[in-house]
């Protein structure tokens, strides 16, 4: 039993069958920052995060939208030539920054996954106007006149529903939830 | 004479871990940690304890629901009393407002909300311990 | 007829529409039997991990549970799905522990999984199951001349599920050579679209597809293929946005392959949701003249 748990300890918990911290093994060659497309409009390259998280800067680590810009295409999991799962690593620190309520300010990234996450527990499918309500308020007049103009031409070319759809065993589906996370009343 | 209770703690958060661990320590308990259900679940086999406190949301999300069923099917840990100790309607408060959590989705155990008043962790540890000692007898 | 359990996806509903009816009209050409899974529902995309990854692969084997109640192969067209379900049904065939607590939570819904289901993917059920000599044949309007770029996207290929070559794999352009197109080589053929960014961070997401999009364009290619609803999106219904951010003047069609499939073997465009994109695949229709005046002679 570890008395002082690390940061990066912490982080491999959350992790998919992480055994023991793999995160400890990163090298810091910067694989990942080289193949990550996203990584011009992150505030730190993924292997800067990594550094920061075995350096235990936790605060800065959870502030930085790195992990929020992940858009999960695992260029560098497949190439970290440590083998570590750094896309599940960016997943694990969106749970971490998730449960704790703590990330940068001005993110879309968490309301879109409680809209949509709460919109499949309540209809068991997905529909997307409902998650135009997550970025919609960050935009400017033009632009939400062009989204929706967008949206329009996809409505009337079929292509967008107008009313959400719902499974027919609702019912069971959310009690098959509850077994999960165990809120609400018992089935 | 009653011999040191040996308690467990199995949860993520190493902050409240500290906080509780220095309470329970206070009040003459011995106490290990695990921070992941995985070391957690070794812990528990290679060791006897009196008393398992549990966290819910750990590694991958509700972890805890399927440590605490997978320790009441295990003929040996059956028995163990839990008290469950989690902080799960703030950790994901957006996705089932106002609703409680569930109590009682495993036999035999108790469920505080975090934060928990240390009187009243201690007044639920010494109780499950005493229901406990009384079932053996 | 090959028989599979089809799990279309939430997107195939709506924004991918084409997608769904150009895949049932190529099935049924080739004596594919695409059959809906009953009461499927949303597999969670990439929304879920970032809250219960516990709870994301329950949404999944609730789909494969019933699948599996078929006997038959979940076949997903999208490559978020398809991604998704492949590694749910090998975590719960590695895992004992979690499939046994899957199965507690898919109990309350009389469901079981117990990870038999094969997860394949539309294109690859196409080119190995039915094979490329068989697609052939059904080719009656090779789609001479038309310059394709095959875009495998991300999700399709990585993780490593099995045997693939993730880096450089080449079963797109030969199927499409197959169908008598002119596969180009396409450098970001495995570059991601953005996928949800286009909603969570539209700047890098724009950023992410007008690099796709010039790719395409110095290679001269007609129209870019696609694997996925998602990707398909991005490309497509957002190219006007990208031309306003980036001051472009981008106008290249985006396609399924089902689509292009559908073409070459002669089905009407309009069956295939040809004429309902944002940008006008038009173009492509002089590709399918010869079949329309054969016809007519």
């Amino acid at each position: 039993m570890v008395d002082a748990l690390s940061f990066s300890s912490e982080v491999s918990n959350l992790m998919y069958a992480s055994h023991g911290d793999p995160i400890t093994n990163c090298l810091q060659c910067g694989t990942c920052s080289g193949t990550c497309p996203a990584v011009e409009f992150m505030d730190h390259t993924p292997r800067q995060i990594i550094g920061m998280i075995r350096a235990d800067l936790k605060e800065e680590v959870l502030a930085s939208n790195t992990y929020w810009t992940c858009a999960s295409c695992y260029n560098c999991t497949v190439r970290c030539p440590a083998e570590i799962d750094i896309a599940d690593m960016m997943y694990a620190l969106k749970r971490y920054s998730m449960w704790k309520g703590t990330f940068q300010e001005g993110l879309i990234g968490p309301a879109f996954s409680e809209a949509f996450v709460k919109m499949i527990v309540n209809s068991g499918r997905s529909f997307e106007p409902l998650l135009a309500a997550t970025y919609l308020p960050r935009f400017n007049a033009s632009d939400i006149i062009q989204e929706g103009l967008m949206a329009t031409g996809l409505v009337l070319s079929g292509k967008m529903p107008l009313l959400p759809k719902r499974i027919k065993g609702l019912k069971k589906f959310q009690q098959m939830v509850r077994r999960i996370i165990p809120i609400g009343e018992p089935s | 004479m009653n011999a040191q209770k040996k308690l467990i703690i199995i949860d993520d958060d190493p902050n409240y871990v500290d906080g509780i661990k220095s309470v329970l320590e206070t009040a003459n308990y011995s106490v290990d940690v695990a921070y992941n259900p995985k070391d957690g679940f070794k812990a528990l086999q290679t060791k006897r304890y009196d008393l398992l406190l549990l966290d819910i949301m750990m590694g991958r999300g509700a972890e805890g629901v399927a440590l605490a069923r997978k320790i009441r099917k295990d003929p040996l840990l059956r028995e163990l009393p839990v008290l469950i100790i989690t902080g799960i309607r703030e950790q994901i408060a957006f996705l089932f407002p106002g609703q409680p959590v569930h109590p009682h989705f495993v036999e035999l155990d108790e469920l505080l909300e975090k934060p928990v008043e240390p009187k009243l962790l201690l007044e639920k540890v010494s109780s499950l311990l005493k229901m406990a000692e009384e079932k053996k007898s | 007829m090959k028989q599979y359990a089809y799990y279309p996806g939430c997107s195939l509903e709506s924004l991918g529409k084409s997608y769904h009816v150009s895949a049932l009209e190529v099935a049924r050409t080739l004596g594919v039997e695409l059959m809906e899974i009953e009461d499927w529902n949303c597999c969670g995309a990439t929304a879920y991990f970032p809250v219960d990854e516990l709870l994301a692969y329950t949404l999944t084997a609730r789909n494969l549970a019933k699948a599996e109640k078929t006997g038959l192969d979940f076949v997903a067209p999208c490559s978020a799905c398809y991604k998704n379900a492949y590694f749910t049904n090998s975590y719960l065939q590695k895992d004992a522990d979690l499939a046994e607590h899957i199965n507690y939570a898919l109990e309350a819904d009389n469901l079981h999984v117990s990870g038999t289901s094969r997860v394949r993917h539309l294109i690859e059920v196409f080119i190995n199951d039915v094979g490329l000599e068989e697609i052939k044949n059904k080719v009656m309007n090779p789609l001479k001349n038309l310059r394709v770029a095959p875009y495998y996207g991300c999700q399709i290929l990585r993780p490593r599920k099995d045997h693939e070559d993730v880096e450089n794999p080449q079963y797109f352009e030969g199927l499409l050579s197959t169908i008598g197109a002119d596969p180009v080589d396409y450098a970001s053929k495995t570059r991601c679209c953005g996928g949800s960014l286009i909603i969570t961070n539209r700047k890098a997401a724009l950023d992410m597809v007008q690099i796709l999009l010039q790719n395409a364009v110095a290679q001269k290619a007609d129209v870019i293929a696609t694997t996925c609803p998602m990707c398909n999106v991005n490309l497509e219904v957002y190219q006007n946005q990208v031309n306003r951010e980036f001051g472009t003047q981008y106008s290249i069609p985006v396609m399924y392959f089902t689509q292009l499939m559908g073409l070459a073997f002669g089905v009407v465009p309009g069956h295939l949701g040809i004429g309902k994109e944002q940008v006008s695949g038009a173009s492509l229709l002089a590709f399918a003249q010869n079949t329309k005046q054969e016809k007519n002679l």
